[in-house]
């Protein structure tokens, strides 16, 4: 997005030896430095406190409204609803928990093992992994430039803390991630996904995807998620991450 | 230019507004095109599984019994990661003819792989060299030999894992210099070739000593293949040994034959260095096992058994076990076992001949438990626990390897095709719950080939095996009949290809044809045939070698006959006008029926003389227009050669490009667009929009480097079915978009693309049932609509959606587009809405799909930002459809009542639930009589919701109210597509009445109670208690989705409720990161 004029400038003046020698033109670092500046800098990035995006996911043959509501370092509610029912999935920073409601269960539940992973990385949603990579313990490397589903992208490889290998694409020009790859252990399971991203629309000076498609690798169809809002700078209870005493009987029914 | 779409009548109306809205205008200049033009479309993998197809290599991890990697004689590597149940496919970017596989012992991330088959029939597929990959499989490097062709063995040495070795090949069909024993000890990065005898003679088996791998032991081969021929043996074959790590090599003699020797496959016993296994091919059927006690300085002949001597071209190969180093396994014709040094071979099957598949390439024995083995047939891949008593056949792997396919006029339409090793085929292009390997019935037995259904009775089938074998299938009795030509009194022997060409005329279904040397007709269903030309090939005798072909060992099988007719086509346009192409250059050409005969092949510039003619298309479009495909890789010539002549064949024009890559197979034409030419070589699929000006290759869904033997359009369905060799069958279930992406299209940064009319298919919702993961099932052609559209560049920044609309403007769907270069599909299931459901404490089964929209036209917007482009689609009744318009109106009429009764239910529901909460919140914030009122409050709408609401967990725990009676009857009206029965009209009356008494109770609720209420709430200045009208409660988000789960959806739905949270989770990980 926001290329600096002396990028821009580079670019020209140096147009006929980067045609040379493509491969050698940027470091990992430049096209992060250029990704986090597309995406509207590093600073307003790390000055994001708060966020709220509700929107519609469509998986399979259902269709639920969702809102996922974040709150800086690491504090994490999801939920969805489905017949009327939400689920809800939420971290507060030490312990991840959840409601399922759907089969008569509406007592909150503590999630553990390789949920609670996932819980605790998805934590880190706005700054995202590739964000500080060196300081949150994670790996990245430049693949490199490649065409993804027909458009030139940069590839990199995240090796996060925990082991688990992605590799994410990089719209050459425009900088902002357009494909991420990888694999998600769910118990013994392991998962391959490809996701795809899009819609990106400026909220308080940053670009956020409105518009997301994840599968299992190779499949035919997968989830779309579809962001309605994004909402920075919300005031946030830290109560709503925190896991609540199991309810009394009589408020079983009907849970919303 | 015009964009009205193809197809024809009424239907053409039904999109001409579109016209306007993709824009007229000159035509611009050719657009290139490429893979990504064709963007999102995908084609259906639909398998079959049943029959699979040859496998090559198997290696799996020590120690790991979950971890297995199959690599396939023309289908791609597959990895298993749960012992064999389920695998995929990971190898879909390269050529899919595996030679040998190779996991490094001591990082079993870090595999090996020789690509290109060495058994080397006369069907078999390429290779380009060896990949390496790091990451097991996820992802492969290119490490060069490109030019070997075919690889056998691969060898890592233990101690210094950069050190491998490559058996080679080499080139089948043609002498070079890239065959033999190579060498690298930086991981590829270069090679050394370090076993070399001439350019004939490359290397069969390579095998390194278990304890000291500086010994090498490498069979050399000397054979070639030529179009009409096979010779195994000659001067170069022998055996060697090395034991400075391949920088020397001695011949290995003492106790070998000494006369001219062919295929040697060796192997040392893993539990003992100085046993040596040595199949050696000889001439005058002195093909044997030979044994060595002393690590090959001297053999003995130990047994020469009919599986030892078999076909050794094709099943040369030991395997000794990894800790009984006098036990012997020879995967061959069969398998036989030796459990004394190779002196005697028993079977170990039990029952018979209840066995796996015949014909055995490779073997894999657990090291850490040796009972448990894996075989490599032509027929797929089996698991044996007892060491080969008894074996499971894995079920989920579509490796067949098809030579020819066709489709017939039913609705679903049937394919039919026949493969090599496997017989012939028939099997849906739908079916309830996906198409299923048992939904495939085989047609006769050995290799399949030229398969159809009679155009007017598809109970009748022909069918055809190697040389000609044609028969004649009655699908109600399952009676065969011999309907194959034979030669007449005086007339010479028939000679017929092993892949013969039986075809119908596209004019009279009563009408066939069958390819010897000359064209025969049978106009009475194959009983009888006359003779409808003279010999139409070169009847050179130099040709005519089968019986002589395999050289040490005689191998007829007719896989060699030639000067044959290869392929034939009748004019769409002119019964008259007949063409038949020859496997010995000759293209031949009647226009009066077979009374004269003109040789054309002159005019097809570029082609050797002599190379086979693979097909030929006469043009439904076009008088006189006419396709051909030629093949010459038999005489080592790779080049796609392919051409059109516009005047019956006096000149022709080729339409290859420097694109292509891939000796052609097949050549076809759209049914709809003349412009719309599909073709298939050994490296894939590959499409041309604008008549053979440019191609490129179709890799969505399909590997990229498929072999593709034959294609089939359905004109009905408006699908083209994919024959491959190797992956089974695909289908690109509509080619309206391809059909219409023309230049002016491709020029647009945006296009909406005209629909099809969308086919409200039926559904049924019986025929599957449980099981486990261990079985390939196909999808079916998605029941949706189709809406298509072009994006020149990838969509970034804002919207890019499609709306679907009534014809009152009435929003009916909001749909998210794909956003990638070229086409993008967005699927509409052609439903409303589910209803919206009164809250529970479980979900609601029936609640989950919305009704069909009634047939009619419907608009369709794409919007791009801030740009929207408008077109439309039309639902029209599934034609098989049986009930009565005045029905299916009834059906929609029941379905909307129930629909809006849920509805309502589902408002008072919420109603109640938010009055609850609300009243229950304001009662803890008063006190004494105030703080009673609310809790009464708070109590009788609870009281309320429960009466009509279950509770429990919906499964087995609850007990059933209206709202579960309600969601159940509409369900019920919904699964099925006709007229609702009396009974549950009547049922519906009495719900709806206690509907309306819930509604009833409420508005006293609400009247009497909370009016009540509300006059202590202000006098307590809280909050009073509002809740949402109808229309804000109907603006809230819609829950539950708009498409249509299948049963088998369901239940994975249901298995998902356990872990539900898995969908906030996907919901999380898919944001960017």
């Amino acid at each position: 997005m926001k290329r600096s004029c002396a990028a821009a400038l580079a670019a020209t003046l140096f147009a006929a030896w980067l045609t040379a020698a493509p491969a050698a033109a940027e470091t990992l670092d430049e096209i992060l430095d250029r990704h986090f500046a597309a995406v509207g800098g590093r600073d307003k990035i790390a000055a994001v406190e708060t966020a709220r995006l509700t929107g519609r996911q469509q998986f399979g043959p259902q269709e639920a409204p969702f809102t996922i509501t974040w709150k800086r370092p690491s504090k994490l509610r999801l939920e969805f609803t489905l017949q009327g029912m939400t689920g809800i999935q939420a971290f507060d920073g030490e312990q991840a928990w959840m409601v399922m409601p759907f089969l008569g269960k509406t007592d909150p539940e503590a999630v553990t093992g390789d949920d609670f992973k996932d819980m605790e990385q998805q934590a880190d949603l706005i700054e995202g992994s590739l964000f500080n990579w060196r300081e949150k313990g994670h790996t990245v490397e430049l693949v490199g430039k490649e065409a993804v589903e027909g458009t030139e992208a940069w590839k990199l490889k995240l090796t996060r803390k925990s082991g688990d290998v992605s590799y994410v694409w990089l719209d050459a020009e425009a900088m902002l991630q357009i494909k991420a790859e990888g694999k998600r252990k769910r118990g013994d399971q392991e998962m391959e996904f490809e996701s795809t991203m899009g819609d990106y629309k400026e909220v308080g000076g940053l670009m956020f995807p409105h518009s997301i498609e994840q599968r299992p690798k190779g499949a035919p169809q997968g989830m779309t998620i579809t962001v309605e809002k994004v909402e920075l700078g919300v005031a946030i209870d830290d109560e709503i991450f925190r896991m609540p005493a199991p309810k009394p009987a009589a408020a079983a029914g009907g849970a919303r | 230019m015009t964009l009205v779409p193809r197809w024809s009548g009424r239907l053409a109306a039904a999109v001409s507004t579109l016209v306007g809205a993709l824009g007229a205008g000159s035509a611009p200049a050719q657009v290139p095109i490429t893979s990504d033009t064709f963007g999102g479309l995908a084609a259906r993998a639909i398998g079959p599984a049943t029959m699979s197809g040859r496998i090559m290599a198997i290696d799996a991890v020590a120690g790991d019994p979950l971890t297995i990697y199959v690599g396939s004689a023309s289908g791609g590597i597959w990895r298993s990661q749960d012992g064999g149940v389920t695998f995929r496919p990971i190898f879909d970017r390269h050529t899919q003819s595996i030679g040998d596989l190779r996991v490094d012992p001591a990082d079993p991330r870090i595999l090996w792989v020789g690509t290109g088959e060495s058994r080397t029939r006369n069907s078999v597929s390429i290779g380009d060299g060896v990949y390496r990959s790091s990451d097991g499989g996820d992802s492969w490097v290119h490490l060069g030999l490109a030019e070997s062709e075919r690889i056998a063995r691969v060898l890592i040495d233990p101690r210094e894992r950069d050190t491998v070795y490559v058996c080679a090949t080499g080139k089948l069909w043609s002498a070079h210099e890239e065959r033999g024993v190579f060498k690298t000890t930086d991981a590829g990065k270069s090679w050394r070739k370090v076993l070399y005898v001439d350019a004939d003679t490359g290397c069969s088996d390579l095998a390194m000593d278990p304890q000291e791998p500086r010994v090498l032991y490498a069979g050399m081969w000397s054979f070639r293949r030529y179009p009409d021929f096979f010779r195994s043996g000659g001067a170069g074959s022998g055996l060697w040994k090395s034991t400075d790590a391949g920088a020397t090599w001695q011949p290995l003699t003492a106790g070998l034959p000494a006369a001219e020797k062919g295929r040697i496959a060796v192997q040392v016993a893993p539990s003992r260095a100085s046993r040596v296994y040595a199949l050696v091919e000889a001439g005058d059927g002195d093909t044997a096992l030979y044994r060595s006690d002393d690590a090959g300085a001297s053999f003995v002949e130990v047994n020469r058994s009919f599986n030892i001597q078999i076909r050794p071209f094709y099943f040369a190969a030991v395997v000794v076990d990894p800790v009984d180093h006098d036990r012997v396994y020879k995967p061959g014709l069969t398998l036989t076992i030796s459990t004394d040094g190779g002196k005697s071979f028993t079977s170990p099957f039990l029952g018979g001949f209840g066995g796996p598949h015949s014909d055995h390439h490779d073997l894999w024995i657990d090291p850490r438990a040796p009972n448990r083995l894996l075989l490599a047939t032509d027929g797929g891949l089996y698991r044996s626990e007892n060491r080969g008593g008894t074996w499971i056949f894995v079920k989920s792997l579509p490796l067949g390897q098809f030579y020819k396919v066709s489709v017939d006029g039913q609705d679903p339409y049937r394919i039919y095709g026949g493969l090599q090793d496997n017989s012939s085929w028939v099997g849906p292009s739908e079916s309830w719950g996906g198409i299923e390997n048992k939904d495939w019935t085989s047609l006769s037995g050995g290799d399949g080939f030229a398969t159809f259904a009679d155009a007017a009775d598809p109970n009748f089938v022909y069918t055809t095996i190697q040389g000609g074998r044609a028969t004649r299938v009655d699908l109600t009795t399952g009676d065969a009949k011999d309907i194959q030509p034979y030669a007449g009194r005086g007339e010479a022997e028939l000679r017929f290809n092993w892949n013969t060409p039986l075809v119908a005329s596209p004019n009279d279904p009563a009408t066939i044809y069958i390819g010897a040397q000359m064209l025969l007709r049978s106009r009475d269903r194959g009983e009888s045939w006359e003779r409808i030309s003279p010999d139409l090939t070169t009847n050179d005798p130099r040709r005519q070698r089968q019986k002589q072909s395999g050289g040490l060992s005689i191998d007829n099988s007719t896989a060699e006959n030639n000067t044959t007719i290869y392929t034939l086509a009748e004019s769409p346009l002119d019964p008259r006008e007949i063409w038949v192409g020859t496997d010995d250059g000759l293209l031949q050409r009647t226009l009066d029926g077979g009374a004269t005969w003109t040789e054309l092949s002159k005019g097809l510039a570029g082609v050797t003389p002599g190379a086979w003619i693979s097909r030929v298309v006469a043009s439904r479009h076009a008088a006189g227009t006419v396709y051909v495909t030629v093949d010459d890789h038999r005489r080592g010539d790779m080049r796609p050669l392919v051409f059109r002549s516009r005047d019956f064949g006096a000149t022709f024009e080729s339409l290859a490009t420097p694109e292509l890559e891939g000796y052609a197979w097949v050549i076809a034409e759209d049914t709809v667009s003349p412009d719309l030419l599909f073709l298939g070589t050994e490296w894939g699929l590959w499409i041309s929009l604008d008549g053979g000006a440019q191609w490129a290759r179709f890799e969505g869904g399909i590997p990229r480097r498929v072999a593709v033997h034959d294609l089939a359009l359905q004109p009905r369905a408006g699908a083209l079915v994919v024959a491959t060799h190797g992956r089974s069958l695909y289908v690109l279930d509509d080619l309206t978009p391809l059909r219409e992406l023309s230049a002016a299209v491709m020029a647009r940064d945006v296009a909406l693309l005209p629909s099809r009319p969308a086919e409200q298919r039926l559904r049924a919702t019986i025929g599957s049932w449980f099981g486990g993961n261990d079985e390939f099932v196909g999808p079916n052609p998605p029941y949706e609509a189709s809406i298509v559209y072009w994006l020149k560049k990838r969509h970034l920044f804002g919207d890019l959606k499609v709306e679907i609309r009534g014809a009152d403007g009435e929003l009916l769907a909001t749909l998210p587009g794909g956003k990638r270069v070229g086409l993008n599909r967005v699927g509409w299931p052609m439903r409303l809405k589910p209803p919206k459901v009164p809250p529970a404490s479980s979900v609601l089964f029936g609640g989950f799909e919305g009704p069909r929209l009634p047939e009619g036209r419907y608009e369709v917007r794409l919007i791009k930002g801030q740009e929207t482009l408008t077109g439309h689609l039309d639902l029209v009744a599934d034609a098989r459809n049986p009930h009565s318009e005045e029905d299916r109106r009834l059906k929609q009429a029941t379905e909307q009542r129930l629909y809006r009764g849920i509805e309502r239910l589902a408002y008072v529901g919420d109603g109640l639930v938010a009055l609850r909460d609300a009243a229950r919140e304001r009662a803890s914030k008063l006190s004494g009589g105030a703080r009673q009122r609310l809790g009464q409050l708070a109590a009788d709408a609870e009281t309320l919701r429960a009466s009509f609401v279950m509770g429990g967990d919906g499964y087995i725990g609850g007990d059933v109210k209206l709202r579960e009676r309600l969601g159940d009857l509409y369900g019920n009206v919904l699964g099925f597509e006709g007229r609702p029965s009396p009974s549950q009209l009547a049922r519906l009356e009495l719900l709806d009445e206690e509907v309306v008494a819930v509604e009833r109770r409420f508005a006293t609720l609400l009247e009497r109670d909370l009016a009540a209420a509300a006059a202590l709430l202000a006098k307590a200045k809280l909050d009073p208690i509002v809740l949402p009208t109808v229309d804000e409660w109907r603006a809230r988000d819609q829950v539950g989705g708009a498409t249509s789960p299948s049963p088998r959806e369901i239940r994975q739905l249901l298995a998902r409720y356990p872990g539900l949270p898995t969908l906030a989770a996907d919901l999380a990980a898919a944001w960017p990161r």
